[in-house]
């Protein structure tokens, strides 16, 4: 299920209960702001468009990067 | 003659060796007196190998006696504290490892030595090489020669901080986001993030598997070159080390770069910029105009994707940490242990897709490297940043120049090409096609040998 654009407050504490990490109050809107920031490039993903998965640079001897 | 001889090149040290004018021994004691005088201001080294080095030394005179010719041999040097030593402590920069003895040298520590380097000790770290430096870290941090109430970028900040201020002549870095070209940016020095699986990884605590390099910091291209020599190829012990042969890396040094295609890709990289890096890099492509090479724009639109790196770092950072950190989060930095935490926070289909941007980025990085031999950009958008700004817990992590070029695994230079009004370091990026590191050395080190910017010496 696509979650809300933004991480919401509520959303994060989801995701904690989840991974069964706790990160104290204060520091929460700070988590917050980290993953939203690097979430934001996701947000923009045509998923049906962008290239096949590569998990990792892979390179053949003589040849060019190869991205599959 | 102390800074003569701390400042001096491998290539100064190798030749003054050799026609007896000055001995491993007299250069060791030389730079072991300056860490002694110097390092209390600025805390590059975590663990001192006096004995070790001395005795390295020795034998690096002895075997000058009998004609060896070893580029390295005699040469001082110390490795960030997360490459591996045998029986000399390896902390990783973490309470949970402060009193670690590990019983194998990393390969990169092992090959330094069968060079015959002089192993001075262990250079302090951000912990578990995390880029920033964070607030609750458990050691002294380093601080940056050119300005003590500046940082000296990291994670290799003991490497940077220990090269600008003539304690070593070489030294190890890693860089998972920017952690050797970060701190070589920051000290106005040299530093070379290998192409991904160029240099072995064996006995180097990971941070992020995918995104992790190692490789060579300096104060010149010719000595990250002579060093880069001596740690390159293939390594059974690493499953991402690559059996492409290597190169030599000097003897194309002083070959001309006229006719070398050089691409400018300004979007993203000049977002937020400030003016004097602006003007510093301008100056750099004159530069390098006039010796010959061909400057124009490029277009990687994929760059705008970088923050979503981020996400792997968080996610792969965590998975290697998982059980230490529930087991002993005590033992973590407060913010580092949030950092990591927020790891476990990232779905599996964001991970996903941060490594199909990555893709994507990789495919538009080698359509434009078949145009031109090399990318040029600015290192960081800032100079270094002051103690006081890095350490506010709010600190984020700030927008890299350096990131793209780890999820692409290019091989990628750092060197200094300018500097503030108020004196602090500014530094030239250039990356190129995998495994041609000799390019982008060569196109370096005309650059630097057109200039006199590796020459200053910071004030401490």
């Amino acid at each position: 299920m696509r979650e809300a654009q933004e991480l919401t407050m509520e959303a994060l504490h989801a995701r904690m209960h989840t991974a069964g990490v706790t990160i104290v109050e204060p520091r929460l809107a700070m988590v917050r702001r980290l993953l939203d920031d690097a979430r934001a490039p996701l947000r923009t993903l045509d998923t049906h468009t962008i290239k096949s998965v590569e998990p990792a640079v892979r390179f053949a001897l003589g040849q060019e990067t190869r991205h599959e | 003659m102390s800074d003569a001889i701390a400042y001096a090149t491998i290539r100064e040290l190798g030749v003054r060796y050799r026609q007896r004018e000055l001995s491993p021994v007299e250069v060791t004691r030389t730079l072991l007196g300056r860490i002694e005088q110097l390092d209390p201001l600025l805390h590059a080294f975590i663990t001192l190998t006096a004995d070790r080095a001395m005795a390295d030394a020795r034998a690096a005179e002895a075997a000058l006696q009998h004609g060896d010719a070893r580029p390295l041999l005699g040469i001082p040097v110390a490795h960030k504290d997360i490459y591996c030593t045998r029986g000399i402590r390896t902390t990783g920069g973490s309470a949970l490892l402060a009193d670690w003895l590990p019983e194998d040298d990393a390969t990169c520590v092992r090959r330094w030595q069968e060079a015959g380097t002089v192993l001075l000790g262990k250079l302090i770290t951000h912990e578990f090489a995390a880029g920033l430096q964070l607030p609750g870290h458990r050691f002294l941090p380093a601080r940056n020669p050119w300005n003590l109430a500046h940082i000296p970028g990291g994670s290799s900040s003991g490497s940077g901080a220990a090269l600008a201020a003539g304690l070593v002549v070489g030294a190890t870095g890693s860089d998972t986001g920017g952690s050797i070209r970060g701190p070589a940016a920051f000290c106005g020095i040299v530093g070379l993030k290998p192409t991904y699986g160029r240099v072995s990884r064996a006995g180097v605590l990971p941070l992020s598997w995918t995104l992790d390099h190692t490789g060579p910091m300096a104060r010149t291209v010719e000595d990250c070159a002579y060093l880069l020599q001596a740690m390159a190829g293939p390594d059974a012990a690493d499953p991402a080390s690559s059996r492409v042969p290597v190169e030599d890396y000097l003897a194309p040094l002083d070959w001309a770069i006229r006719g070398v295609h050089i691409g400018v890709p300004r979007a993203y990289f000049f977002d937020g910029i400030e003016p004097e890096v602006a003007q510093a890099f301008e100056g750099a492509l004159t530069t390098l105009r006039g010796l010959g090479a061909e400057v124009h724009d490029v277009t990687i639109p994929s760059f705008h994707a970088t923050p979503a790196f981020l996400l792997i770092v968080l996610a792969e950072a965590f998975a290697y940490h998982e059980r230490d950190i529930r087991e002993h989060p005590e033992l973590y930095g407060d913010v580092l242990r949030e950092r990591i935490l927020t790891g476990a926070l990232v779905t599996a289909a964001e991970y996903t897709q941060a490594q199909r941007l990555r893709a994507q980025l990789g495919h538009e990085m080698a359509e434009v490297l078949r145009d031109v031999d090399v990318l040029a950009t600015p290192t960081t958008p800032t100079p270094a940043t002051p103690f006081t700004l890095a350490q506010d817990p709010e600190f984020g992590f700030p927008r890299s120049n350096m990131l793209p070029f780890n999820a692409t695994g290019l091989p990628t230079l750092a060197l200094p090409c300018g500097f503030t009004s108020a004196g602090l370091p500014l530094s030239l990026q250039l990356a190129g096609r995998p495994f041609e590191e000799g390019t982008v050395l060569r196109v370096g080190h005309a650059y630097e040998q057109a200039t006199t910017w590796h020459t200053r010496r910071p004030p401490v």
